[in-house]
């Protein structure tokens, strides 16, 4: 088994705000109370199924200086700062991110097959000669994958330039074959509207006179952009010709289809209200639908289905594409086989900054420029709350308990605060579960110093060290932990002992017959939900109250409450 | 790079405060550059020696090429910055490593890789050749992918001044 390192996580208590209080006021079920219970009789159980959301390690939560709360990624909102490429680090500014798309439009690919970045390398013969390193290398140009030996002339893509991959790909298929770009089909579309006075007749090779005009094909097998932009093409010129425009520039009485007016129409639809007036009644503008390619129409394709069939059977499984890859991609309900995969463009990147939901203050913001790591603000959880470790106090090389066997861990507050803290500890005498361990807390309650100057710990450090060693010395000959004491204290750090008597895995440890059954998926680790509350005195913050009341630092009290989890160790299974 | 100060230890502390392992090959070391506070754990393979042909203008034509004498060419720095940790049995061909940058054991860190600050690379991953890997970024998998992000909270755990005084030669 593979060893198990102890664990705390920290309960961020955005979870249950709305929960206990709106409970609180209600009866209770009666049953419930029959224990000897907490203040509010709720022991926190880290089995429960819900307690998977709101447990976090400790440097995964921040802190709201405001609200003197943990604030966890449930419970803070995300604000973007930057967008990058997290290839090539270029920064893209919010504007071409609402154009473009969220994808890097420079060079940076990552390979269809793999994943793995692809770079561009020239297939063209070499120069030799003399000088023949200074010249540059000339094209054609393919994507290379130096992990899986991908290259994008494999599904039959090269390009002329190293530069500006992305605009080049674009405008070509796999094979080769070039795209109608969207522009170009608008070109076209407009061309069609102006010959034709009647509205889309179809006529083959109106724009004989346009120099480089693309004569689309009314059977064309369009990709699903293309379609999309047929499609709503369209139906845009559809609206226009259904509601025409008044001279005021409104579009006519009914207001069309994209007005607040339709959509109060549509709300009305079924309640039968008065929204649905005389006049869109008697108005009733003819749409209809697409016909061709051109305007988005695509028809199924039976025999295509049958190719992708055929294909399939001939190229067998190595050449179709894994749903790993198919997700990858663009649009892949389209694609079935290696070669219909496309080098996928980097995804974009974020820099975000946090704010409390709350308070929206802002909990943490990075720097705006991409290469810089630092932070303008960052209020994060551990400079604010006690971290606690978990270390078995006698040194055993068995890392599983044994069962019925008093085991006792050192838990270690350490302090990040500049001011000395109270802290106490409850927990409940056994864990919750199936398995119930025993647990007792020799020393629930204690004191711990100030986060002080770091100098002074690296002066103190040869004394503290020595004082550590005796302590331990001292330990190995009694190796029995004293109740209400603490274990070891430094400067900003406290041990106390927690015993824990593991239970047996055995079925017929477990009292109620329900509960029978085989041990399930990590049911066999101790972990003991902790209640802590941390008491100190702070300095006042610049609050206008404290200020207006005299010069004199305000001591401050300052209280923190939270239910954390330790995992201690895993039961032997004998 | 390496001042041999003469202790029978498991690591050599070089002058700029870093702790390499002796049973780590280093190959190329002139073209290596150590920060501070980089800790180089055992049977750690690291490649300074990689060549790159001179094309000029070309984008990031990531062929290494085999030795070509009397070709001019130029050794590719190797860049590790501070605070670094690689795990035992890594193989690191990397262009550049950041700093507060911890690399598991029984990595490969591909050839050209660059590798910004703070950044995890977990145990056993393969980053490909000519991978740029944004800081606060954890990478996993073969070939390795970013599969998460460094928490605002964990950028102190990735101090190494702590590792760095606890491992060494006692």
């Amino acid at each position: 088994m593979a060893s198990f390192t102890p664990y705390t996580y920290f309960q961020c208590p955005c979870t249950d705000t709305n929960l206990p209080t709106r409970r609180l006021g209600e009866s209770r079920p009666p049953s419930s109370s029959s224990e000897t219970e907490q203040e509010d009789d709720r022991t926190f159980d880290p089995r429960a199924p819900r307690a998977n959301f709101s447990l976090y390690p400790l440097e995964h939560l921040l802190y709201c200086e405001d609200c003197h709360q943990i604030r966890c990624p449930r419970c803070v909102l995300d604000e973007i700062v930057t967008w990058y490429c997290p290839n090539c680090l270029f920064e893209v500014p919010s504007g071409v991110i609402k154009s473009e798309g969220n994808r890097c439009t420079r060079s940076c690919f990552q390979c269809p097959i793999c994943i793995a970045p692809l770079s561009v390398s020239s297939i063209g013969a070499p120069p030799e000669g003399l000088g023949a390193e200074y010249v540059q290398p000339s094209g054609p140009y393919v994507l290379n994958c130096a992990y899986c030996m991908w290259s994008s002339k494999e599904i039959g893509i090269q390009f002329e330039k190293p530069n500006g991959i992305y605009a080049q790909l674009s405008k070509v298929k796999n094979g080769g074959t070039p795209i109608i770009t969207p522009k170009e089909r608008r070109k076209d579309r407009e061309e069609r509207s102006r010959d034709s006075s009647v509205p889309v007749v179809m006529e083959e090779g109106i724009s004989e006179e346009g120099e480089e005009f693309v004569n689309l094909d009314v059977h064309e097998e369009l990709d699903a952009e293309s379609q999309f932009a047929n499609l709503k093409a369209f139906y845009q010129s559809q609206l226009a010709e259904a509601s025409p425009a008044s001279a005021l520039g409104f579009t006519g009485g009914d207001y069309g289809y994209g007005s607040p007016g339709a959509l109060s129409r549509i709300m009305g639809l079924y309640t039968g209200g008065n929204f649905a007036d005389k006049r869109s009644k008697s108005k009733t503008g003819t749409m209809r639908e697409a016909q061709d390619a051109l305007e988005g129409l695509q028809l199924c394709n039976t025999t295509s289905d049958e190719e992708t069939i055929t294909r399939l059977r001939n190229e067998g499984y190595e050449n179709t594409a894994s749903v790993a890859q198919l997700k990858e991609q663009t649009h892949p309900a389209h694609k079935h086989s290696v070669d219909d995969l496309r080098p996928i463009a980097y995804l974009l990147r974020t820099k975000r900054s946090q704010r409390c939901k709350t308070c929206r203050h802002i909990l943490s913001k990075p720097e705006s420029k991409v290469q810089t790591t630092r932070f303008r603000i960052r209020l994060v959880a551990p400079s604010y709350i006690p971290s606690i470790s978990i270390r078995p106090l006698a040194s055993s090389q068995n890392h599983l308990l044994t069962p019925f066997k008093p085991t006792q861990f050192l838990l270690t507050f350490k302090n990040p605060l500049f001011d000395r803290v109270k802290v106490s500890i409850a927990t409940p005498g056994t864990t919750p579960g199936r398995f119930e361990s025993r647990v007792t807390v020799l020393c629930p309650q204690f004191e711990v110093g100030a986060n002080t100057d770091a100098w002074e710990e690296a002066l103190r450090e040869g004394a503290e060290r020595e004082k550590r060693r005796t302590k331990a010395e001292a330990s190995e000959g009694q190796l029995q932990a004293e109740a209400g004491k603490v274990w070891e204290r430094g400067r900003n750090w406290v041990s106390v002992v927690v015993e824990v008597v593991p239970t047996s895995l055995k079925a017929d440890v477990l009292m109620k017959e329900e509960d029978r059954g085989p041990v399930r998926e990590d049911e066999d680790v101790v972990e003991i939900p902790v209640f802590v509350r941390v008491e100190w005195e702070a300095e006042g913050q610049g609050d206008d109250t404290v200020v207006g009341r005299g010069e004199k630092e305000v001591k401050e009290k300052r209280e923190l409450a939270y239910w954390c989890v330790l995992g201690v160790g895993r039961i032997a299974q004998v | 790079m390496t001042s041999k100060r003469a202790t029978k230890g498991e690591y050599i502390e070089t002058d700029t405060g870093n702790k390499v392992s002796r049973r780590s090959q280093i190959i190329g070391t002139t073209n290596i550059i150590l920060g501070g506070k980089t800790v180089i754990q055992a049977e750690v393979i690291i490649r300074g020696d990689l060549l790159r042909a001179h094309q000029n203008g070309a984008e990031k034509q990531g062929t290494p090429v085999a030795v070509a004498i009397g070709r001019w060419f130029s050794h590719y720095p190797l860049k590790i910055a501070d605070h670094v940790f690689i795990g035992p049995s890594s193989v690191i061909e990397a262009a550049l490593i950041g700093s507060h940058v911890s690399i598991g054991a029984n990595c490969t860190i591909g050839k050209f890789a660059i590798i910004k600050d703070y950044v995890k690379v977990l145990d056993g991953t393969v980053v490909p050749p000519n991978m740029v890997v944004p800081s606060f970024s954890i990478v996993a998998g073969r070939p390795g992918r970013v599969v998460g992000e460094i928490a605002e909270g964990e950028i102190e755990g990735m101090d190494l001044r702590e590792v760095y005084r606890g491992i060494g030669n006692g």
